[in-house]
């Protein structure tokens, strides 16, 4: 069994187009989104429609959530606020009533709690190592038996990892295929597909495979300009077409 | 730049203000904040600010890659100005510094904390690493304000400027590490 999970999207289509055809070359069995679909680019309606029409898993993030009510979006800053409010402005109805319906953290087939910033809070980051032990903590109490957590919103690929004597750590990739050690917990973020963050620009996804247990990070390129012409004639700020090059 | 480019924001009073960047028709509104302001705060501005051509210099090159500031409008009026100052090459690209000038009728509203919480989460954007500020160590209002924002002291530069009767007064460095803003 092959499960893609993709994350932070973020309104990009021309980017969740280019990761949905490399996913579509392999034999995958599921496709999980674990959240923001919405906000910074200019494409929110194609990428909900996309995701809805695809049967995609899908998590709720603190844009989506922003989208369907904005005051939710009041401690964003100017630039992301600008641009969600323009993605709640865009979105039709029933691409609000798909975003409502959404849960922000869920267990899926008993084995993999996915979330978008940490478990029972799409708001915070998990990006430093208190945050990791409180979210494997969490993990522990109440969702026993579970190994693995996938999760988004920091645009970031981070593997940590939770030994049996409960040791946690952050792996530094020197590749991007992982073989999971059975006896330990993984908390696992794929990277974002729609504005990555790692200083490259390319749309970041994870294929997770069975048997043995593997995670591989991938990368794909996609129509940059046009993602960036779309910003442009929507009229959102300019940076949020200059950063999608930059991968900032 | 298209007119919704902006945001309401609530200070701690109620009162509403209207945050967005900079553009070339502040320029009068811009002038007239910075008269408006005591000249013991105007003192430690870098540039003479009630000088309208240095203004104008500002509103007629306006480049936000290098300078990225934001007006605070209260019923139209400036009531506030934050700016994040950017290097784009060389050992300090990761470091923005900010500067920040509020009308003294909006003092102890918390639209200081407000201004400076918005650059923070910008140069989080703009995948800054840290951000500078130099403060009066005479003014422990304005260091408490950014250490709210998440700035802490790094240094003390004993009788560094001078303040308005020519004495020589202190300099405290601050710093924001942006990556801990958000451990919350």
């Amino acid at each position: 069994m092959k499960i893609a999970f993709i994350s932070d999207i973020h309104s990009n289509l021309e980017a969740l187009k280019a990761v949905l055809g490399e996913i579509d070359k392999e034999n995958i069995s599921l496709i999980v989104n674990l959240g923001d679909l919405v906000g910074y680019n200019a494409s929110p309606r194609e990428c909900v429609d996309l995701v809805k029409q695809r049967q995609i898993i899908s998590i709720l993030g603190n844009h989506d959530r922003a989208a369907i009510e904005l005051k939710f979006a009041e401690g964003f800053n100017i630039l992301a606020y600008q641009a969600l409010a323009w993605s709640a402005k865009s979105l039709a109805p029933e691409h609000k009533r798909f975003l409502k319906k959404l849960e922000h953290t869920r267990m899926l087939w008993d084995r993999f709690l996915v979330f978008h910033g940490a478990p029972g809070n799409p708001d915070a980051y998990l990006s430093f190592l208190f945050q990791a032990k409180k979210a494997f903590n969490y993990m522990r109490q109440k969702t026993p038996g579970v190994r693995i957590g996938f999760f988004g919103h920091t645009h970031h690929r981070a593997v940590w990892q939770r030994d049996v004597r409960g040791k946690v750590s952050r792996l530094e990739m020197s590749q991007d295929d992982l073989l999971l050690d059975p006896e330990q917990m993984y908390l696992i973020n794929p990277g974002s597909v729609g504005q990555p963050r790692q200083r490259q620009w390319k749309a970041s996804y994870l294929i997770f495979s069975n048997e043995p247990e593997t995670i591989q990070f991938r990368s794909v390129a996609y129509d940059l300009h046009s993602a960036q012409a779309k910003i442009r004639a929507a009229q959102l700020p300019e940076y949020l077409a200059e950063r999608l090059e930059t991968g900032v | 730049m298209m007119k919704t480019y902006q945001k309401e924001c609530k200070l701690k009073d109620g009162s509403v203000v209207l945050l967005r960047p900079l553009v070339a028709e502040d320029r009068e509104g811009l002038i007239t904040f910075f008269r408006s302001l005591p000249e013991e705060l105007r003192l430690y501005l870098r540039h003479d600010v009630t000088d309208a051509k240095i203004i104008e210099s500002w509103t007629e090159n306006i480049d936000y890659d290098h300078v990225f500031p934001i007006l605070a409008f209260a019923d139209e009026r400036i009531v506030g100005d934050v700016s994040l100052h950017r290097i784009p090459f060389g050992w300090k690209r990761h470091i923005g510094t900010v500067r920040v000038a509020v009308d003294p009728d909006y003092h102890d509203k918390g639209l200081g904390t407000l201004l400076i919480h918005e650059i923070v989460e910008l140069a989080s954007e703009f995948g800054l690493e840290k951000l500078w500020a130099e403060l009066p160590l005479a003014f422990p209002a304005a260091i408490a304000v950014f250490r709210k924002a998440g700035f802490s002291s790094k240094a003390v530069v004993e009788g560094l400027v001078k303040d308005l009767r020519g004495r020589n007064t202190d300099v405290v460095i601050m710093v924001c590490d942006i990556g801990t803003q958000y451990d919350f």
